[in-house]
């Protein structure tokens, strides 16, 4: 009998063009990422600090109404975020939603990270180990598809732990006060928290997928990635940690150097010209969140009415992102460049594989 | 047909593929089919100093055609110029009806190719890899995973569509390979050397899968091959490759006829005597290398060989009816250094 007497039907169903053919990658890869218990864990993780950020959102917007439900909660409030904060709360509303989404993002950053290195070094080494290429690029793929697709997996994952979430919890702030002028004041906040997903996803989307199509072993290309991340970082902390103790040792401003507002205000300064933070890939992506967001200028602003004996602990925040955003934007780009580079030399086309 | 007379005509030193080019090719494409598979044009695509197809042109008519050539002489090469996943360094050629220098994505969306190598999807069942393929080639993912399960019981791999693939078999990888090109139903199905690496038995079904798809369910089909046989048990055309050159092209029922009336004879002594004395009994007979091919006229039967033989005293050590032009032309091929 013969094998195939189940029969062969002919299909005249549809055939999508061209154009999104990637997506088609991206949802495979997606799915196939979300099936993992680790990938699955980070998320609902990462799913914390959006639950924190709504939390305080809310009594932020009962601050807003001068609710009794908080009156117990005042004097502590004033000595958290100054009286002038407390007793007019509107004037500061964007610069405190500003905050609160910078703390949030710091977290998202670190789960990204994460994140990256549990999907990430499979995507493309994965592919070379069981030779699937001949399979994508004989169907209507172009390199640019399967780059495209394999890089929507990165960002549909950061997005799911990034920009979804905050979307939510601005979504969840916003009803809450029951004020559409909060929309006025903090848009703002919302776009910058979706583009900075953007930047993340899309530079560490493709330094993962660079890292992923050198390497068949995919244990290697993780730990190139923890390298890029946790390294880099750290190199970068203790280099400018140790230039910091030397100017403190010179300008003798002894252990309550890091107290003293006129050691922090050189310090930050002198940040304005120094290169060391560029070594940190996290480093420059947070130089990136602080331009989007403006985080800088909202502590300046509570800088300006907090009492003296706070103060420096509000300039302590401002350090790590003085240098110009452009250097950073730059790093980043150059990264870019050379991922896509990489690219271009590892995951040839058929005409040179053999 | 003009084979009859020319295959006498060339010696082991001549190249087959000069009288081939002109008169069979175009005999055959004229007589067979209407419509057009696919034509190259003058293709040549080198390869550092390899000439991998080296200034080809064919035009191939629809049906089950077989791919057929040794190791190296550009079968792959062909098939991927056909899709337009290299570049070729000269020439033109279409498939279905589509430029294959500018329509590459056309083509391979109503193509459906499975590739020689082993290559996988990694880490997923039958059943989703199969999906996964039909996804790629534009197929919503409802209508792809519906379509699955029906190829996938179609190749005889419903049983294990829950498995992981890198547990399947060589066979049924290959199967799997095959099922994955005709998921989008493709109007043109190019299997790449599908029986590699298979056992008897996979390998005829397999082949008994290409054969009821090219011929009971309407779809065109490239093989290609190194075995005669797998070609004559699937295909009703050849193209022969070698070197990048065509050797041959035809339908395989015409290539194949054997020559009733012509015989290849090796002789222990001198030839001379024994070929005038054919020339009296009105045959023809001419030195081909080591052998001596000698036609008979259609009234007498090859007794009259062995008349001829034992009147001049010479002893035969070797008589076979000459071999068909395919069988010919494509141990030529493999032959050649
Ligand atoms: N990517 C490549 N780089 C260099 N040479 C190549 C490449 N691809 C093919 N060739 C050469 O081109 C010639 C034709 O190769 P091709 O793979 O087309 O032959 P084939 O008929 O498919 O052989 P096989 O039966 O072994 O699959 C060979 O000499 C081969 O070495
Ligand atoms: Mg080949």
């Amino acid at each position: 009998m013969p094998i195939f007497d189940q029969g062969y039907q002919h299909w005249s169903g549809h055939l999508a063009g061209h154009a999104w053919r990637w997506l088609a990658i991206t949802r495979r890869g997606v799915r196939t990422a979300l099936q993992s218990w680790p990938v699955r864990l980070a998320l609902v993780l990462s799913w914390i600090p959006a639950l924190v950020l709504t939390f305080v959102l809310c009594m932020w917007g009962l601050v807003e109404r001068q609710s009794e439900t908080i009156a117990t909660l005042r004097p502590f409030l004033m000595g958290m975020l100054g009286r002038p904060v407390v007793a007019g709360p509107l004037e500061y509303r964007a610069d405190i939603w500003t905050l609160c989404f910078h703390y949030f993002l710091a977290w998202e950053l670190w789960f990204s990270m994460i994140l990256v290195l549990v999907v990430g070094p499979n995507l493309i080494s994965q592919d070379l180990r069981y030779n699937a290429l001949p399979l994508y690029f004989s169907r209507p793929l172009r390199r640019i598809d399967y780059f495209l697709g394999k890089l929507g997996v990165i960002v549909g994952i950061i997005g799911l732990a990034l920009i979804v979430p905050s979307t939510i919890a601005y979504i969840a702030g916003l009803l809450f006060s029951l004020d559409i002028t909060i929309l006025r004041d903090t848009y703002r906040v919302l776009l910058a928290a979706v583009v900075y997903g953007l930047v993340i996803a899309f530079s560490a989307g493709l330094l993962i997928l660079a890292l992923s199509s050198i390497s068949r072993n995919s244990r290697y290309i993780s730990l190139m990635w923890l390298g890029i991340w946790m390294i880099t970082g750290t190199v970068s902390y203790i280099l400018v940690w140790v230039a910091q103790e030397q100017r403190l040792r010179e300008g003798h401003f002894g252990r309550h150097g890091w107290f003293s507002e006129q050691f922090l205000t050189t310090e930050i300064d002198f940040e304005k010209t120094d290169w060391r933070s560029l070594i940190s890939y996290t480093g420059n992506l947070q130089r990136i969140e602080e331009r989007l967001l403006g985080t800088n200028s909202a502590w300046r602003k509570l800088f300006d009415i907090a009492p003296p004996n706070t103060r420096g602990s509000l300039l302590h925040r401002m350090l790590y992102t003085q240098h110009p955003w452009y250097w950073s934007a730059g790093v980043l780009l150059v990264l870019a460049a050379l991922s896509a580079c990489t690219l271009h030399f590892t995951v040839k086309s058929l005409d040179r594989l053999k | 047909m003009a084979e009859v007379e020319h295959d006498g005509g060339y010696g082991g030193r001549c190249p087959p593929y000069s009288f081939l080019d002109e008169s069979l090719a175009d005999g055959y494409t004229n007589l067979v089919m209407p419509a057009n598979l696919f034509q190259f044009a003058s293709v040549t695509k080198t390869y550092g100093h390899v000439r991998a197809l080296d200034d080809l042109s064919l035009t191939v008519p629809t049906g089950a055609i077989g791919l057929l050539g040794p190791n190296g002489s550009g079968k792959t090469t062909m098939i991927r110029t056909l899709l337009g996943l290299i570049p070729v360094d000269r020439g033109s050629g279409e498939v279905l009806g589509m430029d294959f220098r500018h329509r590459q994505l056309d083509i391979r969306r109503d193509v459906g190719f499975a590739p020689e190598d082993e290559c996988l999807f990694p880490h997923v069942q039958g059943v989703e890899f199969v999906a996964y393929a039909g996804e790629l080639v534009g197929m919503s993912g409802g209508d792809a995973l519906q379509r699955a399960h029906e190829v996938l019981d179609y190749v005889g791999l419903g049983e294990a569509r829950y498995r992981k693939v890198e547990s399947y078999s060589t066979g049924m990888k290959q199967r799997l390979k095959l099922a994955s090109a005709i998921v989008h139903d493709p109007q043109l199905v190019i299997l790449d050397e599908p029986t590699n690496g298979m056992d008897p038995a996979g390998r005829n079904e397999v082949l008994e899968l290409a054969r009821d798809l090219a011929h009971n369910k309407g779809i065109n089909l490239l093989f290609s091959s190194h075995i005669l046989p797998d070609v004559e048990a699937v295909c009703d055309y050849v193209v022969v490759l070698g070197r990048g050159k065509l050797l041959a092209q035809g339908a395989i029922q015409e290539l194949k006829q054997t020559h009733e009336q012509s015989f290849d004879v090796r002789l222990k002594s001198d030839s001379a005597a024994f070929t005038q004395h054919l020339a009296k009994m009105g045959c023809v007979a001419e030195p081909r290398g080591e052998l001596l091919r000698v036609r008979i006229p259609a009234d007498k039967s090859p007794q009259c060989l062995w008349e001829a033989a034992a009147a001049e005293r010479v002893q035969i050590r070797h008589l076979l009816p000459q071999r068909s032009t395919l069988e010919e032309v494509f141990l030529n091929a493999v032959e050649r250094p």
